[in-house]
């Protein structure tokens, strides 16, 4: 017996009635399974996910029937449901009911009406099972993100549920807090022997440890099979899903090899190992244009010794930052949590002022520009949570309060490609759409140097591809882009110069082919695969392109 | 909490007893014996938790002591003793300004036992009691303690946004900005709140409350010590053995009396149970420690 039975489904919302947002979707998941659903955003993936839970089913017409565990869904009472059917959401943060850690996890079992005994039990079971005991007693405001997120698993898990559903549930997350979640979630599946069912924007980290992987595009499941079937079906229907695929699979369809296809990096690494069997590589680096900071005439921003601390009795964040950023480029700052990544951006629009040290904007310190003089035309940055630049009903509105002419609003929507988007309520739009919006609303301001506060987090790879092009075109329209992320792949291919932080200080500033060729942890997926072989292959075009040359394909 | 109080780790209707007990019974002792048993009290269980927030609150502990003993001989110029007199003559008595400080080092005992309070009772210990009485007022509050800091941290969020791209001004037009802003959001997480709650069963039939607070024999030990201890300095008071007048003269009680010396002793002894429990802790380990 299946344990979820889809058939024949098809839903359209109330507001657009001709558009079938789930289109005769058919599929069956089998206990204990691992099923990852992928598509673009908006594709209807989280509307399939909310069908299966009938509280959360959303309002509009349906068709179309699902079986859970052989009895119609439907016609299973409510608190079976919110016992067996676990859902993880996207947003770590709304999804906590209570204020306090234990009483979190307790929250499911009060609403099932379980006895204090019982409760107890199963509370200090998950406590354990998770890892929680050293945060029990602790505010859930003084979680991190990721630790929220381990929290709203391990509540639904404390009802014991036989699916757990996952809603995207690590796009808010870093990339280390995300491996561990999902970690976690590949534990529960193998341990428990949970289903699985989950989205996500993250392939690399589920694509392999998925048993089916379910493509839907425009509402229409268009791919149900083995990841390896996906990866073949995606790459030869020329679908746009295929650059959301991991960096093995694509490395592996751009060389054309008749070998498996790899899906983990360590896969990849022995399918390289195995073309190259008695071929040794001639051409083993990519040519790169040195970098020398001392070559940097007249920066950008130039932060000189910059020491900073939040308040009198607490520690530095900032210990002895220094940097230039040459103008019309790109620089990213990648680096851990905590580590005074964002008060640097900080620092550089004056809103920490450092107590050491100085920050020169055009040469000039940027304490000695007038307010009105700096976020005029010099300055602008786009916070980590775009949400946060949004106060009105329409996106055109939240244009208009920067003081701009409708032209202006006209051009910078063309720009940023949200001119379909203008009468939509900003909070309507997807992570990625969101994000276009705060940067068309920054971009009003006509900044000279731009500062990203995590531009890619939460969104999925064409939206990246199409924040990048936007990116390019505002570096050659002459803007300075200053970016702090955890994205080292979005580095590897866009940034001029890399910079990785840690503890307070800059480390190292290098290009993004000389930073990652020479780190072995904190590198893209395509460097640690071929690094047994390439000196500097960074990005998958590197390595299809050193294959090409060297396997004269 | 970088010191451990073992009061505090008793159950939370314990705790919440004996701060009414130590503050009801504050405002009805007005004895300068019984005072001064008082602020010893408040003072010492207080410096034990936090010396630092004592030290903080003392300014107006003060002002307030000073600001009421000097004032009440304005108001009430009744008293034998006349220090001066003033305004045509009206009369500013020594009585009256005993009467004013008696008064304010009430007040300033109970402004101590609330600061020892807020250590103790924690929002979640509040939540416990009160969910006891009312259910569904307890989640009510705990999602309200949930969404205050939640509110803080996304208002301090969208304004340093907009700081950032300039919007720094303070007029109306901003901050009905950043208000509805607010609203929007908070309407917007609501939405995904309720989902939660309902996708993990809120509704779906009756509903129980969980506690981590137990309630052991050491706690039933101190409620019975609790109970005697207030029933004594309820008898004293019933007695009269904490009868004070100040107006005209100035007449207290005497120690000598059986009713004054029993509400002191029960008074005293009330009011340093935390202290006590304290200190018997810190020599229990001091020697474990000492054998091991």
């Amino acid at each position: 017996m299946a344990h979820f039975e889809i058939k024949d489904l098809t839903f359209s919302y109330p507001t657009a009635k001709d558009h079938l947002a789930l289109d005769h979707i058919n599929l069956s998941i089998e206990k204990g399974q691992y099923i990852t659903v992928c598509g673009k955003s908006g594709c209807g993936k989280t509307t399939l996910l909310k069908h299966l839970k009938s509280v959360l089913a959303p309002h509009g017409k349906t068709s179309g029937e699902i079986y859970f565990e052989g009895k119609l869904l439907k016609d299973v009472s409510l608190r079976e449901q919110s016992s067996k059917i676990g859902y993880v959401m996207q947003n770590p943060d709304n999804q906590v009911v209570t204020d306090k850690v234990w009483h979190e996890l307790a929250f499911g079992l009060e609403s099932l009406g379980m006895d204090q005994k019982t409760i107890r039990l199963r509370v200090a079971e998950m406590a354990s099972y998770f890892g929680i005991q050293s945060w029990f007693h602790k505010n859930v405001s003084d979680l991190s993100g990721g630790q929220k997120q381990l929290l709203n698993l391990a509540s639904i898990m404390a009802m014991q549920p036989t699916v757990l559903i996952l809603d995207e549930p690590t796009s808010q997350l870093d990339p280390i807090a995300a491996a561990d979640f999902l970690n976690t979630v590949r534990k529960i599946n193998l341990e428990l022997g949970t289903t699985i069912i989950i989205t996500e924007h993250r392939l690399e980290d589920v694509f392999h440890a998925s048993d089916r992987v379910v493509v839907i595009e425009d509402g229409r499941l268009i791919a149900d099979d083995t990841p390896k079937a996906v990866g073949r079906f995606l790459k030869e229907t020329k679908s746009e899903m295929f650059t959301a695929m991991p960096s093995p699979v694509q490395i592996y369809y751009g060389v054309d090899s008749d070998l498996d296809c790899p899906l983990t990096v360590r896969e990849g690494r022995s399918w390289l190992s195995q073309e190259f069997e008695g071929i040794t590589p001639t051409v083993t680096s990519i040519q790169e244009e040195p970098y020398m900071d001392e070559e940097i005439k007249d920066p950008a921003v130039e932060v000189k010794e910059a020491w900073f601390r939040y308040e009198k009795n607490l520690p530095d964040v900032l210990k002895g930052v220094s940097f230039k950023v040459p103008r019309q480029s790109i620089f990213a700052i990648v680096g851990g949590n905590g580590n005074g990544k964002s008060t640097t951006l900080k620092s550089i629009s004056n809103i920490c002022k450092p107590y050491r040290g100085q920050v020169l904007i055009n040469g000039k310190r940027v304490d000695k520009y007038k307010t009105s003089e700096l976020f005029k035309g010099n300055v602008a940055m786009l916070p980590q949570d775009p949400q946060s630049l949004f106060v009105k009903k329409t996106v055109k509105e939240e244009l208009e309060e920067m003081k701009a002419t409708p032209e202006e609003v006209e051009n910078v929507a063309k720009t940023c490609d949200i001119t379909h988007l203008l009468k939509s309520h900003p909070y309507d739009l997807s992570g990625g759409e969101q994000q276009r919006a705060a940067l068309a609303k920054i971009l009003l301001t006509n900044p000279k140097i731009l500062l990203l506060d995590e531009p890619t987090k939460g969104i999925d790879n064409f939206f990246k591809l199409q924040f990048a092009q936007i990116l390019l075109k505002l570096k050659e329209q002459g803007v300075t882009v200053i970016m702090v992320t955890h994205d080292v792949e979005f580095c590897a291919r866009y940034a001029d110069t890399v910079s990785m932080f840690l503890d307070g200080s800059i480390i190292t500033t290098n290009t993004p082919n000389r930073f990652f060729s020479r780190n072995s942890f904190s590198t893209t997926a395509a460097n640690r695969m071929s690094l047994h072989l390439f000196e500097n292959a960074i990005t998958n075009e590197d390595v299809i392109e050193l294959c090409r040359q060297n396997l004269n394909k | 909490m970088d010191r451990v109080d073992t009061f505090s780790t008793y159950n939370p209707i314990l705790n919440f007893a004996y701060f009414i007990g130590a503050i009801g019974l504050g405002m009805i002792f007005m004895h300068p014996l019984f005072l001064v048993v008082n602020l010893v009290g408040a003072f010492a269980y207080a410096l034990t938790q936090d010396p630092k927030k004592v030290k903080k609150l003392m300014p107006l502990v003060v002002i307030m002591f000073t600001l009421i003993t000097l004032i009440n001989p304005l108001l009430n110029t009744n008293g034998k003793t006349v220090l001066f007199t003033w305004l045509h003559g009206r009369p500013y008595t020594l009585e009256s300004m005993c009467w004013g400080m008696v008064t304010g080092s009430m007040f300033a005992a109970i402004i101590i036992w609330f600061a020892a309070y807020n250590h103790v009772m924690t929002s979640d210990k509040f939540v416990y009691l009160f969910g006891k009485v009312v259910p569904s007022i307890s989640l009510v509050l705990t999602m309200i303690l949930r969404l205050i800091p939640n509110f803080q941290k996304k208002a301090n969020q969208i304004m340093a946004a907009r700081a950032s791209i300039g919007m720094t001004e303070k007029n109306m037009e901003n901050v009905s900005a950043v208000f509805s802003a607010l609203t929007g959001w908070a309407l917007e997480g609501g939405i995904v709140t309720a989902d939660s709650m309902r996708a993990r069963g809120y509704g779906s039939g009756n509903r129980t409350t969980f506690s981590i607070y137990r309630f052991d024999k050491r706690d039933v030990a101190m409620l019975v010590a609790m109970f005697v201890l207030i029933s004594g300095c309820v008898v004293c008071a019933l007695m009269g053995g904490a009868e004070v007048t100040f107006v005209p003269d100035i007449q207290t009680a005497p120690i000598t009396n059986m009713a004054t010396a029993l509400g002191i002793i029960c008074y005293g002894l009330f009011l340093l149970i935390p202290i006590v429990l304290n200190t018997v802790e810190a020599l229990r380990w001091h020697i474990l420690r000492s054998r091991i």
